[in-house]
Parts: structure tokens; C-alpha cells; sequence
């Protein structure tokens, strides 16, 4: 139960951004910003191989260049453990006996300017004897392709609840398998009829201003670490581990983070940098260019099978699909990312059964990892464009097909699953009355779409720790570890606690991310702040908040009944007693700090599916309108609606941002190029070549609906927010570009030349 | 490289200021490296995103591609330098912080030293303009159209002190 005060003053309101000051006067503070004296700088070595064993490294020409301090390479990975991935540890620090991508990394130096570590790194000898590789799914899992990994690498399988599984190599490349199945196959026996259809989607890189950047010292026998990252505590336990290090003397500190999208997770420059430290004896800052950034984390590009029954009524039945993810050249959050594609490939519909598989296919490219939509990108795009096929088969509307079929408001999404908390039909309702869906005039070129972008949010079995102090005077300390990414999440815990406490939201401060101080979070992932890290964050207020009230209670000679707190203040009736005075009299003149704790995690359930219960359901409802030029296959986005369920909205404005913000970053995948590849070389990794939204690309008929349904878990009945809207966006564009021109486009971008040749093969 | 340095002189952010740089010396690094201003940012590293944007002569330049000699006898203007004489945050800057026209923040300086050119330039620009003149930087968390609306305000509130 939300603690719900009788006048909200702070949540809901539209108040400026807490790091406003520090982001438009340009002193935030970033990774890139943190220098020390005699820093020395980090430069990598990189593979001009897709695939080659090493056969040899001399760096002893390297270590005489001016200004080198310290040169890394596979020989010194000896005494530490060499390799790191999520559920399978299977990426080297430096390569060891192969490189596996055009990128890897081989060897780095340090020295006293960037220029000269480049210049050293010329000095390194590499010899290699070049393997067969392997670019594309297909290729990788063909037979007799040639092998990443001739021995299966140290991993886990971790345990999941009814209905699904996990397996991990399954030859051929293939890294890992999610499954999941609910109901019985039969159920295809009773369908009239069965849509069979493969989508194809491309790969987006991040393409976060920000590099991968950290800057490592030694205080003592302590290793420092300031990085731009968006989960301190994984990274530190993982580091502990490859280093051999105890993880309290390890301290990783987060300044501001110049965005992540998801890339930002586990180990980047980290390792690098502090074992060059720790050999040079100096800070060293490894900070990428945008191009090592392209070499070093994209997402997932995907070849999806889904072949879904329905009956003669347009009653959605049963979906079985294969997933084919392109996991690059190591594990890295493949696994995890194909739990959540697989399992979001059902899409919010009421079904009878559902099999799906979904495979991480290692190939010789850019390792994949985390990014915004998590899996959920690509099971939206090839889940909503069929739902659209499937309606024009019928001929049905696709809007009046999806209000058919959606999940009811609480109906649990799968066996053993949470209900959905978000009323599915008046989000469509929504997008699809605003973009004026009723009345379109189809074809000629002209077209809209409709989609809903579903995932599960606030991440699996995730604990979050909170604690808050509140000082004499009745300044207040947030400390939790939800790091501000631009999501703008300081803003919105801020604005919870200065509520509960009945405070002014200047009161607050959010100090940056500290592994020494801050209570531990798993990371700032899953769109779960608002609704895991935030109630941690209400419990500590309150207990807090409780300690205040018995002590001014006590103080007075009253009960807690009597007294109210407001701004510090306590109310007894007509008196007023400010705190700071009560508590010097009692704790002495030099003061006293309130503390509370919290503490959230969503309970073991071998019954649900993923181990716990989904906390939250996330959507982006979409509406496209496009004009598709015959004759150029250009499609021009006439019209984009979208919306996202707040739940409460904390801060309305700072709400819309994320909608719109994952919007646009959705219109990349669906009309940009993405990554290119010749072969297994990306012939577009830098930001001359790599195109993504501008200002210029967005219609003015771009609108953003923020949706109050008020039926989230989060503190007031807050809902995870930040990346629903991505996720509709491809498939309704695709939608509205057969409503269009009656051609059905499967595979993304869809850039002129795809749909041009769609045209031409339809004449 | 050469082992020559040149002697520039520009004015930044209001005081006239005097180096010796190194031919190849970047103006970015200059900035962040020397002038303590870390306020810029480099992001693509090769003038297309726009996170180093400073005003050079009241342009906007792209400063991890401008060179210190090609600004002498310049005057430059970085994040460090809008804000009004008595430090409080001038029209431009208002409009981000009262329109939440930022995210991460990485972009902000650049975008904001991008849109007080255009509004030294036409106080009065319409939406397609401010779209226009915006389309030069790289946002990628907001999706823009808070920036183009936090522009549009602060012409306004322009307009009206005028």
C-alpha cells in the first residue's frame, strides 16, 4: 500500500530538474571531466582481424617510445582471471590465443598524451594467422562454419520458473537458448487459419555522447575507479573477481553519466585502465573514441520465425517463434537479452499456447549487448507486424483486431505471471483517436499504422537498498544507487521523498554514486527505478520520518497522533516547534542525523516463468502516418504518436522526455541505415558516417501522449517509463506503409533502397 | 608535428586571453585542458555532433575540428560564458532548465551555445527555423522537440525584454 498524502505538493508537479543548474552552466561533471596530476592516458591495440589466432606479441618496441609508462598485453593476464560476460565469461581483457573481431583488443599502452600512447602502439608487433570468420547468423550457424570458441567457456545457466529453460552450447556458434512454453501444441489443431512469417532486424549502435571512459588510480591498496557506467556494483564484484581483489577495496565512484541506452554495463575500459595503473603506478584514463565506442558494444540485429494460429473469428490462438539473435563476438547480455525476446515475443494478447526459442548466434562482428527495448525492440517489431498481417488476411482493421485480442486490465500475461497494469485498449484508443486512425485514407501512397510495444519491467528478482539521513537543520540525503543516466530519475526520488516528508524539493540532495557509501543496487537497468529502487527509497522515509515523529512525540509529552511534520516543523495543533531546536536540546549543539532504511525485492515464485513476478508491465502505444515516394522508396514520416503509461507521473515534463526521447531513438532502427557491414567489417562505425535522428529528421506531427492510469506499483501509483515508446515504432511505421502502398515490408531499416525493391518486386 | 609554438590571442568569454599552442593544438583541448572550461564536450570527435559547439565571432564552430590558431584575434564564447554579468543564467539557458530540455546533459552546452546563436542572429525565428538551425547538433535522449520548444520560449522572453 502507497503511503498517499492527503495534498500532493511535490509529485505531479512540473518542477524543474535537479541538475538543471549543473547541466546548463557546464559545470556537471562527467567521467571525461575527472584528471589528476601525472594522469597518464590509455590507448588499445585493436584487431585489424575478424578472426585470427595470436600467434605472437612483442611489445618490448613499445615500451621505450617517449612518454610510455606501461604496456598490457596477454602475458600479463597470468595472475588475474582473463575473462568476463554475464552468464557465460567468455570476453578476454586482451586476447589470448584469438582475436574474434575486427576491434579486439590485443594490447594497450599507457603514456603521458593520447598521441604518444598511438604512437607507441605502432610498435607492437602482432603476428596473426587469419582464420575463416563468420558475419552473419546464417553464416555462423551453417554447417561446418567455422567455430568462435573450440572449447565451450566457463558459464551458468541460471534457473527459471515454470515453462521456461535455459541451455547454453548448442554447437554452431550458438551460445545460449532461452525457451519458454505454455499450453498445449494442439491448440493449432483448432485454428482455421495459421500465419506463418520471418522478420529481419538490423543492428543500432548507442551512439551515446559519452565514451566508454574510466580514469583508475591506486590510493594505497585501494583501487579507484570513476566510470561512466550504469551498474557500480556488478562491475565491482566483477572486477573483484578477474582481478583477485576484495571487492571493499575496490571503490567505483559514477559522476554524471553522458547516457548509456544500456551500453554501459559491465566491464568497458575498466579492467584495462587499472591494471595499466597498477603496472605504471600512475591514474590512467582510458577514455574510447566514438569509434573504439562502435567496436565495443551494439545491439542485437535478429531473424525472427513466428507463426501464430487464429480462428475464423479473429480470436488469436497460439504463437510458436524462433528467435536467431546476433550476439557479435563474445556472450556478453546476449543470454539475458534472449530471455527477454523470447519472452516477449507473445505481445500483450490472450493466448491458448505459446513455444518460443530464442538462440544467441555468435558471429564475427561488434559483441551485442544491452540496449534500451532489451530484446523486447526486436519481439515488438516482428510481433506487432504480424498482428497486422494477420488482421488484413481476416479483413479485419488491425485496430479493431488488437481491442479483440488485448489482455484485460490485471489478467496475468502467462501462467503463473502478475496481472498487466495498464488498461491496454484506451492506450490504442489513444494514440489511434489523436493520429486520427478512423479516418484515414488509405493508399496512393499515403498510409497509418498502429502498434503496441510491450515489455516486462523493473528487471527479474531484483533487490534495491535505500537510506536516507536527514540532518539537524532538516536538510535531506538521498542515497541510493540508481545512477542519473538523463533519465532524470534524482529529480523524481527527490521529488518522492520531499513529498513523504512534506518538505520543499530544494531540501534533498542526491550525492553521486559511491561503492564505499551508497546502498547497493544491481544497477540502473530494466526501467526499474520507479518502481523497485523508489519504494526502498519510501520505506527508508518513512522509517525515518517514524524515528522523527516518536522523537518529537516524546519530546512534547504527546502522542505521534497529535503532531504533524511540515518542512521540518513539527504541528501541534496551533503550536510550532521547529525540529532543529528540539534536537540540539536533546542530541547537544553540534547536532544529530535521522536515518532510514528500505529495502524491496520481489518474492521467489517458481511458479512465474522468469523466478518472480514481472513488477511491472511496460508499453509504448504507437501511431504512424507516412507518405511512401514510389519512385525513391523514400518513406516520410508524416505524422508519430506516441504513449506511454506513467502510472503517477512524479514529474510530468520530465516523463514526457523519456517517451519522446526513446521514440526518436526507435526511428533509427526503423528508417536509418544502422550498422553496415561489408563482410565482417562495419563500414560506418563513426559519427561522420553514422546517421541518427536529428532535429530536422522529426515531423511536426510528432506528439507525445502521457498516460496517468494510476494503476502502477511504484510510490503514489508510479509505472516504469523510458523505454516503451521505442519499442512500437518500427512496426508501425512498416504497418502504415503497407496501408500505404499495400506492400508488406519484413525486414528493417526500411530505408529507400528495401522498400524500392519491395515496389519493384510487387510489379 | 612541429616542435614551433604560435602565439595567439582571443578573447574568451569576455577577457583577452594570450597562448602559445602547438600548430596542431586543438581548440577543444585548449578549453578543456588548459582553461579548466570542461564544460564543452567532445563527443564524435570529427564535427559532426555538435557537443563541442562553441561561438566563435557569435557562430557556431565546431571546437574538437577548429584549430587555436585559426581563432586568433576571435571572439570566442563557451557554456562557461552565457550566462548574464551578474551569473545568473541568461534567456537560453532559463528555457532549458524551465523546459527539462535535457536529459544526460553530454549535448547540453553545445546545444545551448548552438541556439543563443540563432537567437543573436533572428530573435524572431519560427519553428521550422529553430528545427533547422537545431538540426546541426546530435541529441540523442530528448527527441528534440523539448529543445525546439525551450528555443522558442527563450525568443520569446527575448521579444518581450526587448
Amino acid at each position: 500500500m502507497n503511503e498517499m498524502s492527503p495534498r500532493l505538493h511535490v509529485v505531479g508537479a512540473d518542477l524543474d530538474r535537479t541538475d538543471a543548474p549543473a547541466k546548463t552552466d557546464g559545470s556537471a561533471i562527467y567521467t571525461v571531466d575527472i584528471s589528476f596530476p601525472s594522469m597518464l592516458h590509455a590507448k588499445v591495440l585493436r584487431s585489424p582481424h575478424a578472426h585470427a589466432r595470436v600467434l605472437r606479441v612483442d611489445a618490448s618496441g613499445a615500451m621505450g617510445m617517449p612518454g610510455v609508462h606501461a604496456v598490457l598485453t596477454r602475458d600479463d593476464l597470468a595472475d588475474v582471471a582473463p575473462t568476463y560476460g554475464y552468464f557465460i565469461k567468455d570476453q578476454p581483457i586482451i586476447a589470448i590465443d584469438k582475436v574474434r573481431y575486427i576491434g579486439d583488443a590485443v594490447a594497450a599502452v599507457a603514456a603521458e598524451t593520447e598521441v604518444q600512447a598511438v604512437a607507441a602502439l605502432e610498435k607492437i608487433v602482432v603476428d596473426y594467422d587469419p582464420l575463416p570468420w563468420v558475419a552473419t547468423i546464417g553464416d555462423a550457424m551453417a554447417n561446418g562454419a567455422p567455430q568462435l570458441f573450440e572449447e565451450e567457456p566457463m558459464g551458468v545457466v541460471p534457473a527459471y520458473g515454470q515453462g521456461a529453460s535455459g541451455a547454453k552450447y548448442l554447437g554452431n556458434n550458438n551460445c545460449y537458448r532461452f525457451s519458454y512454453e505454455t499450453g498445449s501444441a494442439s491448440a493449432f489443431d483448432d485454428c482455421d487459419r495459421i500465419f506463418e512469417d520471418r522478420f529481419v532486424f538490423s543492428r543500432d549502435h548507442h551512439f551515446h555522447l559519452e565514451p566508454f571512459v574510466s580514469v583508475a588510480r591506486m590510493e594505497g591498496d585501494t583501487i579507484d575507479v570513476w566510470t561512466s557506467c550504469q551498474n557500480p556494483f556488478p562491475l565491482r564484484k566483477e572486477l573483484s573477481r578477474l582481478l583477485k581483489y576484495p571487492e571493499n577495496r575496490i571503490r567505483v565512484q559514477v559522476p554524471f553519466v553522458g547516457a548509456g541506452y544500456g551500453a554501459k554495463n559491465n566491464c568497458k575500459t575498466e579492467p584495462i585502465a587499472i591494471m595499466l595503473s597498477r603496472k605504471a603506478g600512475r591514474p590512467v584514463r582510458f577514455c574510447m573514441t566514438m569509434e573504439e565506442c562502435f567496436l565495443t558494444q551494439s545491439q542485437h540485429a535478429a531473424i525472427l520465425d513466428v507463426r501464430t494460429g487464429v480462428a475464423g473469428d479473429g480470436t488469436l490462438v497460439a504463437r510458436d517463434g524462433h528467435i536467431w539473435l546476433d550476439a557479435g563476438a563474445y556472450s556478453d547480455a546476449s543470454p539475458l537479452v534472449a530471455e527477454k525476446a523470447g519472452y516477449r515475443l507473445p505481445g500483450p494478447y490472450k493466448w491458448q499456447h505459446l513455444h518460443i526459442d530464442c538462440d544467441c548466434i555468435l558471429t564475427n562482428t561488434t559483441p551485442a549487448g544491452p540496449y534500451r527495448g532489451f530484446g523486447g525492440t526486436q519481439a515488438s517489431w516482428a510481433s506487432e507486424s504480424q498482428i497486422d498481417i494477420i488482421a488484413r488476411a481476416l479483413g479485419i482493421d488491425p485496430y479493431e483486431f488488437r481491442m479483440k485480442n488485448l489482455k484485460d486490465l490485471y489478467e496475468a500475461y502467462v501462467p503463473g505471471e502478475s496481472g498487466i497494469d495498464s488498461d491496454l485498449r484506451a492506450g490504442l484508443e489513444a494514440v489511434a483517436e489523436r493520429i486520427g486512425y478512423a479516418d484515414r485514407e488509405s493508399g496512393n501512397g499515403r498510409g497509418m499504422g498502429l502498434s503496441i510495444g510491450f515489455k516486462d519491467a523493473g528487471g527479474v528478482n531484483k533487490p534495491a537498498q535505500a537510506r536516507i539521513r536527514i540532518a539537524t537543520g532538516g536538510d535531506v540525503y538521498l542515497q541510493c544507487g540508481t545512477i542519473e543516466i538523463g533519465q532524470g530519475i534524482k529529480t523524481a526520488m527527490s521529488q518522492v521523498v520531499a513529498e513523504l516528508l512534506n518538505t520543499r524539493l530544494e531540501r534533498i540532495s542526491y550525492p553521486a554514486m559511491n561503492t564505499d557509501y551508497t546502498p547497493f543496487d544491481q544497477g540502473t537497468n530494466a526501467s526499474s527505478a520507479i518502481v523497485v529502487m523508489a519504494m526502498a527509497v519510501q520505506d527508508a522515509v518513512l522509517e525515518a520520518k517514524a524515528k522523527v515523529m516518536a522523537f518529537a512525540a516524546n519530546q512534547l509529552g504527546c502522542s505521534v497522533d497529535e503532531i504533524e511534520l511540515e518542512d521540518w516543523t513539527i504541528r501541534k495543533g496551533n503550536e510550532s516547534h521547529p525540529l532543529n531546536l528540539m534536537i540540539m536540546r536533546y542530541y547537544g549543539g553540534t547536532g544529530y542525523e535521522f536515518t532510514g532504511e528500505g529495502f524491496r525485492k520481489a518474492a521467489m515464485d517458481h511458479a512465474a516463468p522468469l523466478e518472480t513476478q514481472c513488477v511491472s508491465w511496460e508499453f509504448g502505444w504507437g501511431a504512424a502516418e507516412v507518405e511512401v515516394d514510389a519512385d525513391t522508396g523514400l518513406v516520410q514520416l508524416k505524422q508519430l504518436v506516441v504513449s506511454g503509461d506513467a502510472g503517477r507521473a512524479i514529474n510530468p515534463r520530465v516523463c514526457r522526455g523519456q517517451d519522446e526521447g526513446s521514440a526518436v531513438m526507435g526511428l533509427t532502427g526503423a528508417l536509418f541505415p544502422c550498422m553496415v557491414y561489408d563482410g565482417a567489417t562495419l563500414v560506418n562505425g563513426d559519427g561522420l558516417n553514422y546517421r541518427v535522428p536529428l532535429a530536422t529528421d522529426i515531423p511536426e506531427g510528432f506528439v507525445s501522449i502521457l498516460q496517468e492510469q494510476g494503476h502502477g506499483p511504484g510510490p503514489f501509483g508510479a509505472k516504469s517509463l523510458g523505454e516503451g515508446c521505442m519499442l512500437p515504432i518500427a512496426s508501425a511505421i512498416a504497418n502504415a506503409v503497407e496501408d500505404a502502398i499495400g506492400i508488406r515490408i519484413r525486414e528493417l531499416p526500411l530505408t529507400p533502397e528495401r522498400v524500392l525493391a519491395a515496389i519493384d518486386a510487387a510489379k | 608535428m612541429s616542435g614551433e609554438f604560435v602565439f595567439v590571442t582571443f578573447t574568451l568569454n569576455g577577457t583577452l586571453r594570450e597562448f602559445h599552442v602547438r600548430p596542431e593544438e586543438m581548440l577543444v583541448d585548449l578549453l578543456r585542458e588548459r582553461c579548466a572550461m570542461t564544460g564543452t564536450k567532445i563527443g564524435c570527435d570529427v564535427a559532426t555532433c555538435g557537443a563541442c559547439s562553441v561561438l566563435v565571432d557569435g557562430a557556431p564552430a565546431a571546437s574538437c575540428s577548429t584549430f587555436v590558431w585559426q581563432v586568433d584575434g576571435c571572439n570566442i564564447v563557451t557554456i562557461e560564458g552565457v550566462a548574464n554579468a551578474d551569473g545568473s543564467p541568461d534567456d537560453v539557458q532559463r528555457a532549458f532548465i524551465a523546459n527539462s530540455a535535457f536529459q544526460c546533459g553530454f549535448c547540453t552546452p553545445g546545444m545551448i551555445v548552438l541556439a543563443r546563436a540563432l537567437l543573436d542572429h533572428n530573435p524572431a525565428p519560427d519553428r521550422a527555423a529553430i528545427r533547422a538551425w537545431i538540426g546541426a547538433n546530435v541529441c540523442r535522449c530528448t527527441g528534440y522537440e523539448m529543445i525546439i520548444e525551450a528555443v522558442e520560449q527563450a525568443a520569446a522572453a527575448r521579444r518581450e525584454a526587448s
